[in-house]
């Protein structure tokens, strides 16, 4: 049984289970009580119970859908006519979408060009995309109900939504379409190796930690995410490109509509942005040696994220004052006036950050700020990611009227993980972290720029995939 | 002068086979039965649909599981062998 706009989905799932007449009975959202569509639906689902099956239900079989390696053969011309090919998707009211783009014009992937991006690697092409390493996978910002799991190395990467797998040859297509260059597709197929974004990802999103950024000339300082980088926007691009080839598409809810009604505006174009460690203040870490690497080594960090700019927003004048003379918006707010810094920018940054959301956040920070919150007193890192924390905490009677913990707690049914007792018998006084189960979900990047705010999103610490496994 | 003819390459991942399974044969009565009922999501219908399936066939053993996700919650070994049918409801 399922909602309506839920059944495209519900028959995809039958398929790749193996059940493609398993019988559903579709419901209406609309029923207030549910009373009225309880009583309509209950005699389908005893129906569907006891009608004796016809022969197509008892059909065996397999379903193998097959791709060709060769979609076209032709000029190029007619080959832009054949990648610009859309379908009709009913959830969007029958908008067109792209089959195999993410809608903008590509570069065609003529047998030549994907030969030339195979070059980028010394993996072979036939090669499947599988895990490098024995890994442990955290869900976005650390926990939640994508919770953590461990992969081997070997382990075939499967893309969401539609289960599908590929070989470095297809992930070399994709690369050319976006307009990547070979350099580039180690990192490419990091991206790939991490799920490519899949399920409600849209491509996702990501960063890039090690120096691997400074061969492939990626844009470590202002803009970005903005245009004129071919590294970051083709790149980029790509997650957008694989999650529609390699995860397919499904009209479903989840991926479309509820959670999705702008697909992910971040995401769009290609979120991908790499660290300077270069300005890191002495002592403070890497994401790759965060994240168990060394200094020297490149890793991709996948993330899904959202929320940009949340928490305070002010002018760099207002930042430089705090800090140089003890004057402006901030000095006034941490009752610092007239006093030289370093004073604590993030007790200013995160006011008010947990307010209408929950989970680990990530800031990109100007060395300047960096070096200022060292001086200060954050040694490490992990000394802010644990300050946050503290201060995200709050009593249940208030975690409660939360818009995500029905889901992120499995209906309050699952472990409160700072006590370990379930939460239904933690007292409305008790106090839970808003901020993630723990201070290491949180994510500091350094990244080149002078008095810039610092900026905020959610999303924090994932998993890492070695991009240099890929060369 | 011929146009030049390319070989352009599919984007498109590989669909793995999937073994299709016959569907498990339906009940021929709902007397004695164990039926369970798989509750996905917001309560939302389920509440009114347990209680009238409860209150008109008492005769059946209704168990039930229910996680917030899409996801159901697996039934384990033991419970596959005492059930007699499912019934899996998503209210996403």
């Amino acid at each position: 049984m399922n909602y309506d706009e839920e059944t495209v989905a519900m028959k995809a799932h039958m398929e790749l289970y193996g059940v493609p007449n398993m019988r559903n009975v579709v419901a209406s959202r609309n029923s207030p009580g549910g009373v009225e569509e309880a009583e309509k639906v209950m005699p389908l689902l005893l129906d569907a119970l006891t009608k004796p099956l016809t022969a197509k239900e008892k059909k065996k079989g397999k379903w193998s859908p097959e791709e060709p390696r060769i979609l076209f053969e032709g000029s190029l011309e007619e080959a832009e006519k054949i990648y610009k090919k859309t379908e009709k998707i009913p959830g969007l009211l029958n908008t067109p979408f792209a089959t195999y783009t993410d809608g903008m014009p590509v570069v065609i992937p003529t047998e030549e060009r994907v030969k030339a991006m195979l070059k980028g690697t010394s993996h072979k092409p036939d090669e499947m995309i599988t895990i490098q390493r024995d890994m442990e996978i955290r869900g976005p910002g650390g926990g939640g109900p994508g919770g953590r799991g461990m992969r081997k190395k070997g382990e075939l990467v499967v893309f969401q939504p539609m289960f599908r797998t590929a070989t470095v040859e297809q992930v070399a297509v994709n690369a050319v379409m976006a307009g990547c260059e070979p350099e580039y597709f180690p990192l490419v197929l990091a991206m790939a190796e991490s799920g490519a974004g899949g399920a409600r990802g849209n491509g996702g999103g990501g960063i890039v930690s090690g120096p691997y950024y400074k061969e492939i000339g990626m844009n470590v300082s202002y803009g970005r995410f903005g245009p004129g980088n071919p590294a970051n926007k083709t790149i980029g691009r790509v997650g957008s490109l694989l999650w529609r080839n390699l995860g397919g598409f499904k009209d479903t809810v989840t991926g479309v509509s509820v959670t999705t009604s702008y697909s992910n505006p971040m995401t769009n174009g290609g979120f991908l942005f790499a660290e300077y460690a270069e300005g890191l203040p002495k002592g403070w870490k890497g994401l790759n040696e965060e994240l168990g690497f060394k200094k020297n080594e490149n890793v991709y960090m996948p993330m899904q994220p959202s929320h940009f700019g949340l928490g305070q927003i002010h002018m760099p004048g207002v930042y430089r004052s705090l800090q140089r003379t003890g004057h402006g918006a901030i000095a006034r707010y941490l009752g610092v006036k007239g006093i030289v810094g370093p004073h604590n920018y993030i007790e200013f940054l995160i006011k008010g950050v947990f307010a209408c959301r929950e989970g680990a956040i990530t800031m990109v920070m100007p060395p300047q700020i960096a070096q200022d919150m060292y001086d200060y007193g954050f040694k490490s890192k992990s000394d802010i990611y644990e300050y946050i924390w503290k201060k995200s905490f709050e009593p249940i009677r208030d975690y409660r009227m939360r818009g995500t913990p029905d889901e992120s707690t499995n209906g309050w049914m699952g472990i409160e993980r700072t006590s370990g007792k379930h939460w239904k018998e933690l007292s409305d006084d008790y106090m839970v972290p808003t901020n993630g189960p723990s201070a290491d979900g949180n994510c500091i990047i350094v990244c080149d720029g002078q008095e810039t705010c610092t900026e905020r999103f959610g999303g924090g610490h994932g998993a890492a995939y070695s991009i240099d496994a890929w060369r | 002068m011929a146009e030049k003819v390319y070989k352009c390459l599919s984007p498109v991942g590989i669909q793995e086979a999937v073994d299709l399974v016959p569907l498990a044969p339906r009940l021929d009565t709902l007397k004695g039965k164990t039926i369970h009922l798989s509750i996905c999501g917001e309560l939302d219908i389920w509440a009114p649909l347990e209680k009238r399936f409860k209150g008109e066939f008492p005769e059946v053993n209704w168990t039930r599981k229910m996680g917030y996700t899409p996801q159901p919650v697996k039934l384990t070994e033991e419970e596959r062998k005492t059930t007699d049918a499912v019934i899996l409801g998503v209210c996403w």
